[in-house]
Parts: structure tokens; C-alpha cells; sequence
């Protein structure tokens, strides 16, 4: 107990402090203000948001449709996959921007077959530096976050219950509607807010794409801290990512404890 | 079975595959791919070679790969101590006690590694704890952030312990310390074995707190893969990063092997 | 180990109570070294609460626990020297059966060799000696179950608690069970026993003594044969075998129900107070005889070597077990009953009544 509150409150307790401590010395609300004002945090925090909300609903339907597959349609395999799954996700996530690179880069495979194809000078995949880059990278890695607790959700369901509905003349598409996903909420709730928690602190992925014009808040903190060693200016950003994430994993602690999971 | 007809199935997998290929197994097999070419400019890559491993398991690499495993190692054992113990001593606290450790240990979790990153680095670069430029800067914060998962793991696996066992054992004449010893850890052995497996896997590909932190002579392969990238090496980016996710591999199915032996002896 | 104490339990005024819930009420019950005390009730009666103040499990709210002269109330469970067999068996699964039954020995820090000694002899004594290199995983229901046992005896307890020990197993199996339970205790006459169950028919045989507990109260305490011919009252009588509780009104040298009127012994009832007339089904008769009550037929059932007939008397089911009939009556057939007056019953009137 003392170990962490050493090791980890205390220097969250000196990154408050300093946020509070501009360069000129004293104790003011200075950086607060200089950070809030400048144009580059402000749309770090729009730009974190939007991608953390769009990827979140991403890997959320994509989840749902990738897992009611393996756990209710199985093929030969699937087990396999499910496997797989868990391997992804011990994996770190700048690998996937990596491979993004391969494929979807200036000089990678889809541009290559395209201008191979076409004799044309330039491919049309242009996206992988702009935000849309990272939120497909973002999706491809926290999706696997969303299915794992959605199959142990489905593998609790009574096969019985499918049997019941089917034998009463329910057609596949009501029985995902009306017994599935109404099985499915608390487990969606709890990977999608523990997604939209990651994606908030994602760092590696936005990092590795290298775009200039993708900025979150945690490359934001990195940015400032190492690159221009602007430290209070940091720290207001980190504490403001602290709320934000803070917040939002506080409710899904709430909402998992809700569901019982 | 919820679809029936053979052919509606063979489309909701047809669908599947699609979703799945090109979004989960390609990545994973482009950076394979990769890290044996020298050039990928067309579907696929060219120049074969395998003179990326070699720089890959070389030098600076290697030495990175070293220093990897040595802080994964070193992090997941301190989480695993740290996190068990905190799971253990709330479990037998109060009820609003048990709570306020548990949302302290799983804080971590919600806090973005990046500011553990700068809060580690404010900390230890002043009096009294003077550790910035060293390799335990690295390695405390590594074992910060894995902690929470070591703790949640293993308290969740010491809820589902029925309390039966340490109460046979109590009635058999064991004091509290020998029932710890001989019967719940032993119990607890295979989520322990998980724990350890999953904060080594997530130490093993950290990368935003350690990029805060890294002092030049200790610096770890996610790291190295970035600084790879950075200066435009793909290819050997992608076969340090297939050397990073084999050794991380490797020790997962070590540690699962050993799951597997405690569960079933 | 403590030195030996000279067995016997004593529960002096316990009270437990959870969040202001009281779960047993002002126990007062001894059991004495070597008897075998059964603690009979529904679920939520306060027995399992009973036995685990003996175990140390609950600490009572008030009152004192002893066992032999030694007051434990304060002590934590792994200092009391009892043994201890639950529902679930709780076998280590981690360790080999040898190493469950030595466990209690190796944490007493009992000599290895002596240790040996002992898990052979537990192990020989609840017929399991050819299983000591097994996992419990890899045995039955009945076999893990007298490992259990075989474990708790090992420790050579003074006091065995037994809770519910045999209610996972399927009804052959606890037959079989009961009676080697009764022969552990003929071999091993000095270890006292406390025996929690929900089922009359593991108490009746298996109990010197018998305590009916419900809601929380000791209800009755007695020998089995007590309990079953003279209940002290209407929750005994229906907990302890089956019985038709009819509401009656005493009268002289007799009771009445509805226009029947019946002899029965009333000393100690007052002329003309309500009261409650217990008979066992098995002791009512078909056709005429003392006693005579007439109805019709409600209901039938083919028991095989009985029937049983629910007949309605003066508004009042009266349930009679009688031997298998060639021609039984049919659904609303008006029937005679009987019963001798020594087999019935007079208790005071009580609104309670137990499941069967």
C-alpha cells in the first residue's frame, strides 16, 4: 500500500502540483489558461474524443457481428479464432499501425497493385496519415477487447432459450434482437467503455502513424513534455486526460458492476 | 444453431471472413512478410531475405531484446507480489476498506500510461529519489502500470475461491499463515500463472510510458521498433517487432504450459 | 495439541445475529462426550448457525460455547481441536487423498512417521486405503465423501461436526453411508457428534438425541423415540415424521372434531379449550373400529407396498397409510377410519405448522 502510494500517487500528486507552477515560478492558474487558449490543445481534445467515441461504436458493432458468428454459427475453426483472439490482444497496438503502413501506405501493397494496375503515379490510399488512419488501426486493435467478454457473455447463454424461440417460430434476425442482444448489453457495455477508456490513452498508434496532423491528448503530453520540455504545460494536459479517462472508467466500473461482470 | 439453411450459413461466414481477414490476420501477416523483404511496393513484397534477423538478433537489438525480457521479468514479478498481497490483505478488510484499495489499485488502469509516463519522470527527477536516467525508472513504471491487472486477476480469482477449503482447513488445526501457504495460494496457482503471463505480455509492448522514460542504455524493443520506423526502416522494424511478438509468444505458452500442469494435477 | 479435554459441547445462551438479523436465538443445548446429537430443521432454522459456532466460523453475538470444560467462544477455529465434515466435502483438489487426510497431522506438526500411522489407520477405517495416491477429482461422490471424514478423524477429534454430510449424495449412496457412519461411531464410542441434517430419517437412525430447531429456536429436544411418539408440539410432530394435526376441542375423557367424538388422554388439557389431536398416518386404519371417523375419499395414491388416503373428514384432510388395498376405494367412495386413543396425541393448540 505504501509502495504504490509512493510509486504512484505521489508523483500524480507532484503532476497536479506542477500544473499549478509555470516556469516564471509561483503558484497560478497560468498554465491552465495558456493551454486551454492555445488552438493545438483544443483540437487535440476534439480530435481525441471524436476518435475515441467513432472507434468505440466501431469495435462495438463490429464486435457484436464477429462474435455472434463464432459463438452461434460455428465453423471448423472457430475455436481457433477465439484463441486467436486472445493472442491479439497481448500483442502491443502499434504493431497494427505498422502493418497498416504495409498495406495501406504511400509505397504499400493496396497503392502498389493499385498504381500496378491502373499505371497510375499515385494510389487512392492517401487516408493512413489522417485521422482515419488511426481510427481504422484503432478499431482493428480494440475490437478483440469488445468480443472476449461478449462470448463468455454467449457461451452463458442457455442454448435452450435459442431452441425455445426458434420452435415458436422466431426467425434468425428477432431472435439476435430480442434474446441475444438484450443478453449481450451488459457485457457490450462494459467492453465499450472499456474501449473508449483505451482509445482516450492510446499513444502507440498515433505515435506510429507519424501524422503530423493527428494529435491526441496523450502525444500531446509527450509532445510537450519531451520534444519542447514545456513540463507545466503537460501536466495540465495529462491532468485534463486524467479526468476525462478517470471519469469515464469510474462509470464503467458502474456499469459493470451493474451488469454483475 | 441459429441459422439452419446451408446456404445462409455459408454467407453469414463468407461475411465473416471478409470482417476477419484483411482487419485481424493480414496485419499480422504483412509485418511476418515484411520483416523477410527489402522492398514492398506492389501486393506483395519483394526482395526476400532474412538479413533483418540477423540485425535483429544482433547488437543493439539484441541487446534491446535483453533488456525487454529483463524489465517484463522483473515488472510482472513485482506486480504479481504487489498485486496478490493487496488482493490477499483486502480480502480481509472491511467492506469499505476492501473498496477504497481495490479503486486504488485498479486507478492505474483508467489513468493513460502516457501520464504514468510523465508522473513517473516528475517524480524521480527530483530530491529525495533521484532514479531519472536509470533502468529502475523504466522498470517502476512498467510495474505500476501492470499492477492494476495482476490485482484484478487475482482478486477476482480469490472471490470465486470457496471459502470452504480455508474453513476445512481452519477446523484441521492450521493457522491462518500455513492455510495461506498450503491451500489458497496453491489454489490460486493458475490465475496466479495467468497474471504473471499477461503483465509480462503488456510490459513486453509498452511503449507510451516507456518513451517518457527510457535512459539511452536501457532502452526496449517496442522502442527500438518505433525508432526503426521513425528513420524510415520498415523491414527492420517489422523483424524486430516479429522478434518482440515470438519471444512474447514464447513465454506465453511457457506460462500456460505451467497453468495447464496446476490445474489438472 | 492442547491437553485433552473431556469432550462434550455446551451452548450457553448463543446468540448469533447478521446485520441485526438473528439467526439463532438463546441456544441452550449440551450434548455429552460420545453422543451423537442431531440438530434437525428446515433451512434457515439456526442449525448450520449452531454448528459453525462450534466451529468457529460465527462469533456469537452473546452467550458462551464449550467444549468439554474448555470455553471457546473467543478461540479462532484452528485452535479448538475439532473435526469437521461438510455438504460439499471441500477436499483439497491440489493434493493427493493421503495428503488431504494428513493435512490436520502435518499442520499440528504431528512426527512424519506417526502421521503415516494415522492416515493409514483413517484411511483403513473408512474403507478408502486403496485410494490414498488419488486425486480427489478422480473419485466418486461417496468415496470423496469418506475421505472427508477420513480427514476429519485423522486429527483424532473429540468432537466431530457433521453438516448435512451426506445431502449431495443420491439416495442409495446415503443409505449406505448412514450405516457406516453408525459403525465409525460404535468404533470410535468416545468422539462426541454433532449432526446437522434436514432429513427425519438420517436423524431417527443415526441420533442419540435430537434437537428440532426452526426459526432461528430450539423447539424440542429428545430422544428419537420421544420426539416421534409424544411431540411436545405441532412443528415436532410434523418435522419428525409425518402426522395429521386436527384441530379439536377437548371435552370430558375425550375431544371432539366436528360431530366426531373421540377418546383420547387429555390430563393436563382444560375442559373446553381448542388443542391440536396428532396421529401418524401409518396408525390410522380403514374400516370400523375405536376412534371412528367418517368422510369421503379426496384423493389416492399407489405407494407400492401402501396406499395412502387423503380422506375428508368434518372439512379436515386426514391422511391414513394403510396396506396395499386388492380393491382401494375410489375418488369420493365415503370410507370409515380409526386409530387406537394410545396412538394419539394431545398438544397444545399451535398456529405453526412445518413442511414436510
Amino acid at each position: 500500500m505504501a509502495v504504490l502510494a509512493l510509486v504512484f500517487l505521489y508523483p500524480l500528486a507532484l503532476v497536479v502540483r506542477q500544473s499549478f507552477q509555470p516556469d516564471t515560478g509561483g503558484t497560478s492558474l497560468e498554465p491552465y489558461t495558456d493551454v486551454f487558449a492555445s488552438s493545438a490543445f483544443r483540437e487535440a481534445l476534439w480530435t481525441t474524443v471524436w476518435l475515441a467515441v467513432a472507434a468505440t461504436a466501431g469495435c462495438l458493432v463490429l464486435g457484436f457481428v464477429l462474435a455472434l458468428v463464432i459463438a452461434f454459427v460455428p465453423f471448423p475453426g472457430a475455436r481457433a479464432v477465439s484463441r486467436f483472439i486472445d493472442v491479439f490482444l497481448s500483442f502491443p497496438s502499434f504493431l497494427i499501425t505498422l502493418a497498416l503502413l504495409f498495406i495501406y501506405g504511400t509505397v504499400g501493397m493496396a497503392n502498389g497493385a493499385w498504381t500496378d494496375l491502373t499505371g497510375a503515379d499515385q494510389g487512392p490510399f492517401q487516408f493512413l496519415t489522417t485521422p482515419w488512419g488511426v481510427l481504422l488501426a484503432e478499431i482493428t486493435y480494440f475490437t478483440p477487447f469488445v468480443m472476449r467478454p461478449l462470448l463468455a457473455a454467449f457461451s452463458q447463454l442457455d442454448p435452450g432459450q435459442l431452441e425455445a424461440a426458434s420452435s415458436l417460430g422466431a426467425r434468425a434476425p428477432r431472435i439476435v434482437r430480442r434474446i441475444i442482444l438484450p443478453e449481450a448489453l451488459p457485457a457490450l457495455a462494459a467492453g465499450g467503455s472499456l474501449v473508449l477508456v483505451l482509445c482516450l490513452n492510446e499513444f502507440g498508434i498515433v505515435l506510429f502513424t507519424g501524422a503530423k496532423g493527428v494529435t491526441t491528448l496523450p502525444t500531446l503530453v509527450y509532445g510537450k513534455a519531451i520534444l519542447e520540455s514545456d513540463y507545466p504545460g503537460a501536466c495540465v494536459v495529462a491532468v485534463v486526460n486524467v479526468l476525462i479517462s478517470v471519469g469515464l472508467y469510474g462509470l464503467y466500473r458502474v456499469v459493470s458492476r451493474r451488469a454483475g461482470a | 444453431m441459429l441459422v439452419h439453411s446451408r446456404g445462409a450459413r455459408w454467407a453469414v461466414w463468407a461475411v465473416f471472413l471478409v470482417l476477419f481477414l484483411p482487419l485481424f490476420a493480414l496485419p499480422l501477416l504483412v509485418v511476418l512478410g515484411a520483416s523477410f523483404a527489402t522492398h514492398w511496393s506492389s501486393v506483395l513484397p519483394s526482395g526476400l531475405t532474412t538479413a533483418h534477423y540477423e540485425a535483429a538478433t544482433r547488437g543493439e537489438a539484441l541487446q534491446a531484446l535483453t533488456t525487454s525480457l529483463v524489465t517484463a521479468t522483473t515488472a510482472s514479478l513485482l506486480a504479481l507480489a504487489t498485486g496478490t498481497w493487496a488482493a490477499l490483505a483486502a480480502a480481509a478488510l472491511k467492506r469499505r476498506h476492501r473498496k477504497a484499495l481495490d479503486a486504488l489499485f485498479v486507478l492505474p488502469l483508467a489513468v493513460p500510461s502516457v501520464v504514468v509516463g510523465l508522473a513517473t519522470l516528475v517524480a524521480f527527477s527530483q530530491p529525495p529519489m533521484l532514479l531519472n536516467g536509470t533502468r529502475w525508472i523504466v522498470i517502476i513504471a512498467h510495474s505500476v502500470l501492470v499492477t492494476a491487472f495482476a490485482h484484478q486477476s487475482v482478486s477476482a480469482a480469490l472471490a470465486r475461491l470457496d471459502p470452504a477449503y480455508e474453513q476445512a482447513a481452519a477446523s484441521l488445526g492450521a493457522t491462518p499463515a500455513y492455510v495461506l501457504w498450503r491451500v489458497k495460494l496453491p489454489l490460486l496457482l493458475p490465475s496466479l500463472t495467468a497474471a504473471a503471463g499477461l503483465c509480462f505480455a503488456l510490459s513486453m509492448g509498452e511503449l507510451s510510458a516507456t518513451m517518457m522514460l527510457y535512459p539511452p542504455d536501457w532502452t526496449p524493443l517496442p522502442v527500438l521498433i518505433y525508432a526503426a520506423t521513425d528513420r524510415g526502416a520498415l523491414f527492420t522494424g517489422s523483424a524486430v517487432a516479429v522478434v518482440l511478438m515470438t519471444a512474447t509468444l514464447l513465454v506465453l505458452l511457457a506460462v500456460s504450459r505451467i497453468r495447464t500442469r496446476a490445474s489438472y494435477r | 495439541m492442547a491437553p485433552r479435554p473431556a469432550g462434550g459441547i455446551r451452548f450457553d445462551h448463543v446468540t448469533v445475529a447478521y446485520d441485526g438479523n438473528v439467526v439463532l436465538d438463546a441456544l441452550d443445548l449440551t450434548v455429552e462426550p460420545g453422543e451423537v446429537m442431531a440438530l434437525l430443521g428446515p433451512s434457515g432454522s439456526g442449525k448450520t448457525t449452531a454448528l459453525r459456532a462450534v466451529a468457529g466460523f460465527v462469533r456469537p453475538a452473546s452467550g458462551r460455547v464449550f467444549l468439554g470444560d474448555r470455553d471457546v467462544t473467543a478461540l479462532p477455529p484452528h485452535r479448538r481441536g475439532i473435526g469437521m465434515v461438510v455438504q460439499q466435502y471441500a477436499l483439497f483438489p491440489h493434493m493427493r487423498v493421503a495428503d488431504n487426510v494428513a493435512f490436520g497431522l502435518k499442520a499440528r506438526k504431528v512426527a512424519r512417521a506417526e502421521i503415516r500411522t494415522r492416515v493409514a489407520e483413517a484411511l483403513e477405517m473408512t474403507g478408502m486405503g486403496a485410494y490414498a495416491r488419488r486425486h480427489p477429482r478422480e473419485l466418486s461422490g461417496g468415496q470423496q465423501q469418506r475421505v472427508a471424514i477420513a480427514r476429519a478423524l485423522a486429527v483424532r477429534p473429540d468432537v466431530l461436526l457433521l453438516d448435512e454430510p451426506l445431502s449431495a449424495l443420491d439416495a442409495q449412496l446415503r443409505s449406505g453411508m448412514l450405516a457406516e457412519l453408525a459403525r465409525l461411531h460404535r468404533e470410535l464410542p468416545d468422539v462426541t457428534i454433532l449432526y446437522v441434517t434436514h432429513d427425519q430419517v438420517e436423524a431417527l437412525t443415526l441420533a442419540d438425541r435430537i434437537a428440532v430447531m426452526d426459526q432461528a429456536r430450539l423447539r424440542a429436544c429428545g430422544t428419537p423415540r420421544e420426539l416421534y411418539r409424544a411431540p411436545a408440539d405441532a412443528f415436532t410432530a410434523s418435522f419428525v415424521g409425518g402426522a395429521n394435526l386436527l384441530p379439536v376441542t377437548v371435552g370430558s375423557g375425550g375431544v371432539s372434531l366436528g360431530d366426531a367424538e373421540i377418546e383420547v388422554d387429555t390430563t393436563g388439557a382444560a375442559r373446553g379449550a381448542s388443542a391440536t389431536l396428532c396421529v401418524r398416518p401409518h396408525l390410522v386404519g380403514l374400516g370400523d373400529g375405536p376412534n371412528r371417523l367418517t368422510g369421503t375419499v379426496g384423493e389416492i395414491q399407489w405407494r407400492g407396498a401402501t396406499h395412502r388416503l387423503y380422506v375428508d373428514v368434518a372439512g379436515h384432510r386426514v391422511m391414513a397409510d394403510v396396506r396395499e388395498l386388492k380393491a382401494p376405494p375410489v375418488h369420493g367412495e365415503p370410507v370409515t377410519l380409526h386409530f387406537a386413543p394410545e396412538d394419539a396425541v394431545l398438544l397444545p393448540a399451535g398456529v405453526s405448522t412445518g413442511e414436510e
